[in-house]
């Protein structure tokens, strides 16, 4: 039996409130971001974290990839605790957990071309100078990208693509592991599907291990095969995803659930009544 | 060679201009010999106070020297104290806000207080307080000997370093929490290669536009310690020296002495201040797609 | 039948560029009735917020109406005085915009920011405009709203702000209120709450809303009548019912498909190709042609005219 690929083991996570001079004379409360969570995370498995702001699931995500430590409890990568995989910053662990940002224009640098950026990201895996162009070439189709976006710059690129760019270096780091916060929320809605669907192919098509972190329960639904509904730094209800949002067990779930807009379906007053006169153009 | 093609498109008159002179500034500064028609230490008595002519463009001095030429060998001390001032300031205030803003919490703290006890420092006055402590004899460093403008240029620089430590700072601080940091951080990329090539590159429009107004103020720096006496000695030309000389020459009509060196100075103050207008708008990778929108 | 309350006709809107004007909207038509609430959906770039930053004349220094007429009540805005503007703005129509945080001054209570609207249109001491803002504030549900008028906008939480927001608007009884995206920036259990609130509102005081969203399922949920945009311009439009459930214009139809829902088959969703046309790169034809999977010949040459079907309008040349 092999140890889950990520596991948190009772890990909280707080943050100093007030100025410098309440910090130092202990006057200061602190804000819990994330209060004692477990969870673990196969090989394989395709995990949505969702919940509101507040709720604790970016932290969740910084502190998985080691862009920031807990205050309590244990993060083990592959059995391994990230406290201690931390002392080495660079060490070869880095490439196994790899992120997908949320907001799609401060994802890249705006300084460089997308085939350096491409081909810095592969370099610090080890590829060879000579192979890094066409391996760069090659991340770009695996997300559905023509080898003509490599000489551009960020801004020349759509949002939709800027994500797909973001999702490629993290790719070329070959991770065991993809953290995905909130990839899709600041696209327009005709390109978030673009971008679901392709994450969707490549945990299937990569065998990657994905955990999604959204606030979209129907995005959750059609990527995830498991769920975490989490608010105010607690994991309030978790499962196999279509199960959890057939039957939602806890009150909050069920909030949740009823409050994704469902079109007329949704209406809750009786529609009024609409005179085709009323809408003379 | 791509963004001298770009200058060429977009950059407007004004860019044009100050480059110009800038250009035309440092050409005579650097080939002054060669340039200046007279021999600008040369006193020549019969033609002393000779008023701007065919012979003297510029006219003469109290000891008959070409004004002409000694404004151009005055750009010499002048532009190598500004530009020398700039890139000391540059090396040690961007390395310093580079610092603070990448390693965050306690090392901040200090390196950015530090930075404003020497920005509380009465810059102008400190110069003068200082080269006159310190005498205005050159420098020796074991046989080496350097003369007297090394003590202004690396006072100056120091002098200047906490502001290009505050605007690296204020620029580097938002560049440090941008998600492609983040990311390269993550890739286990190292310390130096994540703020060399990430966030230096993306500070470096505003440290550029610093840089060049920095440039003007340390020729007004310059010519203030050299007309107080404690910069270039005479009888080296510089544009602060030529203007105390002529301080009498306002009150006996020979206006041209306080004028010409006036004029330099504010030409090649301005020069530097539209090239560093031009240099913003062109160093925003985003320049095209804001000219569509604004 | 009554005239329309605001009727939009052949509205222009433009961008001054180096490269000469650009145009963002471009000819869009669509009235709405009193007590009517109207939703316009599009993507950004489709010109829809700034459609309505038209009528409130409120595009700033870079845009400008370029062409056609709004008339509100008989008045056409696009001519009238600023001084006219400013009687009209918040006394006959408001706004309420995306981003709660932005739009209330941090450094003044709500009470004195909700007081100064109502005494900017009306003569009145401060007991009296008081009296109005709390009875506007409990109006959209904030309970305890004598004792709230003192506190500061940090105080509130994100949805309780979008609520006093929506109070400032309602406090002079203005017949039209423009929304525009209030919700986007909110939680999904406020944005329930909002939404409701807005419904609510309409129905008991007999206000016109348009609400401006890019989430027909969301705008569907309490809106009589949508207004699809694409490109700048109206490319369907008609009510509620028939948009969500019967869409004519491939565009609207995809918009629904694309959006995951929680019922529906599981499997890949239906995906747009290709991105929203970019400012100062439109399309010569149909704004959708590039994107679209019944694409003909002439969509890529022509515009379809927005043509009148019973109530409902719809810009293509093969309409399902």
């Amino acid at each position: 039996m092999s140890s889950p690929l990520l596991a948190l083991r009772g890990v909280s996570k707080s943050y100093p409130q007030g100025s410098l001079v309440d910090r130092l004379f202990g006057g200061a409360s602190n804000f819990v971001a994330l209060d004692d969570v477990t969870l673990e995370i196969a090989r394989g498995d395709v995990v949505g974290i969702v919940g509101e702001s507040g709720s604790g699931k970016s932290t969740l995500a910084s502190l998985a990839v080691g862009l920031a430590r807990p205050t309590a409890g244990e993060i083990l990568l592959d059995g391994e605790s990230l406290a201690g995989l931390m002392r080495d910053h660079a060490g070869p662990w880095r490439r196994r957990i790899q992120m997908v940002f949320q907001d799609s224009s401060s994802a890249l640098n705006p300084r460089k071309t997308i085939a350096r950026c491409l081909a810095e990201t592969l370099a610090l895996r080890g590829v060879p100078r000579a192979t890094r162009e066409d391996d760069a070439i090659a991340l770009l189709a695996l997300v559905g990208l023509g080898a003509e976006m490599a000489p551009r710059l960020p801004h020349e690129l759509s949002g939709g693509q800027r994500q797909r760019v973001g999702l490629a270096r993290a790719l070329a780091m070959k991770p065991d592991i993809l953290i995905a916060d909130e990839p899709v929320s600041s696209l327009d809605v005709s390109l978030q599907a673009q971008v679901i669907n392709l994450l969707s192919r490549l945990t299937r098509e990569l065998g990657l291990t994905l955990l999604f972190i959204s606030h979209d329960l129907a995005v959750v639904r059609t990527l995830c095969t498991r769920i975490i509904v989490m608010r105010q730094g607690r994991i309030v209800e978790e499962g196999p995803c279509l199960d959890v949002l057939a039957r939602p067990a806890h009150p909050y779930t069920q909030l949740l659930i009823s409050s994704v807009p469902k079109g007329i379906a949704g209406r809750r007053a009786p529609a009024a009544v609409v005179s085709a006169t009323s809408s003379v153009g | 060679m791509k963004r001298l093609a770009q200058l060429a498109r977009s950059a407007d008159w004004t860019g044009w201009l100050g480059a110009a002179i800038v250009v035309v500034m440092i050409g005579a500064a650097i080939s002054a010999s060669w340039v200046a028609p007279y021999d600008p230490v040369a006193i020549s008595i019969e033609h002393r106070l000779s008023a701007p002519g065919a012979e003297h463009w510029l006219g003469t001095d109290q000891a008959g020297r070409d004004v002409l030429s000694r404004i151009i060998h005055g750009a010499r001390a002048s532009l190598a104290v500004g530009i020398g001032a700039v890139i000391i300031g540059a090396l040690l205030g961007v390395s310093a806000g580079l610092f603070a803003a990448y390693k965050g919490g306690l090392g901040d703290q200090i390196t950015m207080r530090i930075v404003d006890g020497i920005a509380s420092i009465p810059l102008l006055v400190w110069a003068i307080a200082i080269v006159g402590v310190l005498g205005v004899g050159p420098v020796s460093i074991g046989s080496l000997q350097l003369p007297n403008e090394v003590k202004i240029v690396t006072l100056v620089g120091c002098l200047f370093s906490p502001v290009f430590a505050r605007v690296t700072y204020a620029v580097a601080k938002r560049i440090v929490g941008a998600d492609y940091v983040k990311a390269r951080y993550l890739q286990g990329a190292s310390h130096w290669q994540i703020v060399i090539g990430e966030v230096l590159p993306n500070c470096l429009s505003p440290i550029i536009v610093q840089a060049t107004l920095l440039v003007a103020i340390g020729i007004v720096i310059e010519a203030s310690i050299s007309f107080v006496g404690l910069g270039v000695q005479p009888p080296q030309a510089s544009w602060g020296t030529m203007l105390s000389d002529a301080r009498n020459a306002l009150y006996s009509g020979e206006w041209w002495l306080p004028v010409f060196p006036g004029l330099a100075i504010s030409v090649t103050v301005i020069g530097f201040n539209l090239l560093g207008d031009a240099v913003r708008d062109l160093f925003d990778p985003r320049s095209e797609a804001r000219t569509l929108v604004a | 039948m009554s005239a329309p309350l605001l009727k939009i006709e052949d509205l222009h809107v433009g961008f001054r560029g180096a490269g000469g004007a650009v145009e963002a909207v471009r000819g869009v038509d669509f009235s709405i009735a009193s007590g009517e609430i109207v939703g316009i959906v599009g993507e950004s770039g489709s010109g829809k917020s700034l459609s309505m930053l038209a009528v409130m004349r409120l595009l700033g220094a870079t845009a400008r109406a370029t062409g056609g007429r709004v008339i509100f009540d008989g008045e056409d805005l696009l001519a009238a005085s600023e001084t006219r503007m400013r009687e009209i703005r918040g006394r006959d129509i408001a706004m309420v915009f995306q981003d709660p945080q932005s739009s209330l001054n941090p450094a003044l209570t709500i009470g004195r920011q909700v007081t100064d609207v109502v005494r900017a249109h009306r003569r009145m001491s401060i007991g009296e405009a008081r009296r109005i803002a709390i009875e506007a504030l409990e109006r959209v549900g904030i309970s305890g709203a004598s004792r709230r008028l003192d506190a500061y906008p940090h105080e509130f939480s994100g949805g309780m702000r979008q609520r006093a927001l929506i109070a400032m608007a309602i406090a002079c009884r203005p017949r039209l209120l423009i929304a525009d995206e209030p919700t986007t920036a909110l939680d999904v259990t406020v944005q329930a709450q909002i939404v409701d609130l807005i419904a609510e509102l309409r129905r008991d005081l007999g206000l016109a809303v348009i609400f401006i969203s890019h989430n027909l399922q969301l705008v569907a949920e309490i809106v009589d009548r949508v207004v699809v945009m694409y490109g700048g311009k109206v490319v369907e439009d008609g009510p509620a019912v028939d948009i969500d459930c019967a869409a004519r214009h491939p565009y609207t139809r995809l918009l629904k498909a694309c959006v995951p829902s929680l019922q529906g088959p599981l499997g890949p969703l239906v995906a747009i190709d290709g991105a929203p046309p970019r400012l100062g790169r439109m399309p010569p034809g149909c704004p959708f042609a590039p994107r679209c999977p019944q694409v003909a010949d002439i969509c890529r040459h022509e515009m379809p005219a927005l043509v009148r079907d019973g109530a409902r309008r719809v810009a293509c040349w093969r309409p399902q």
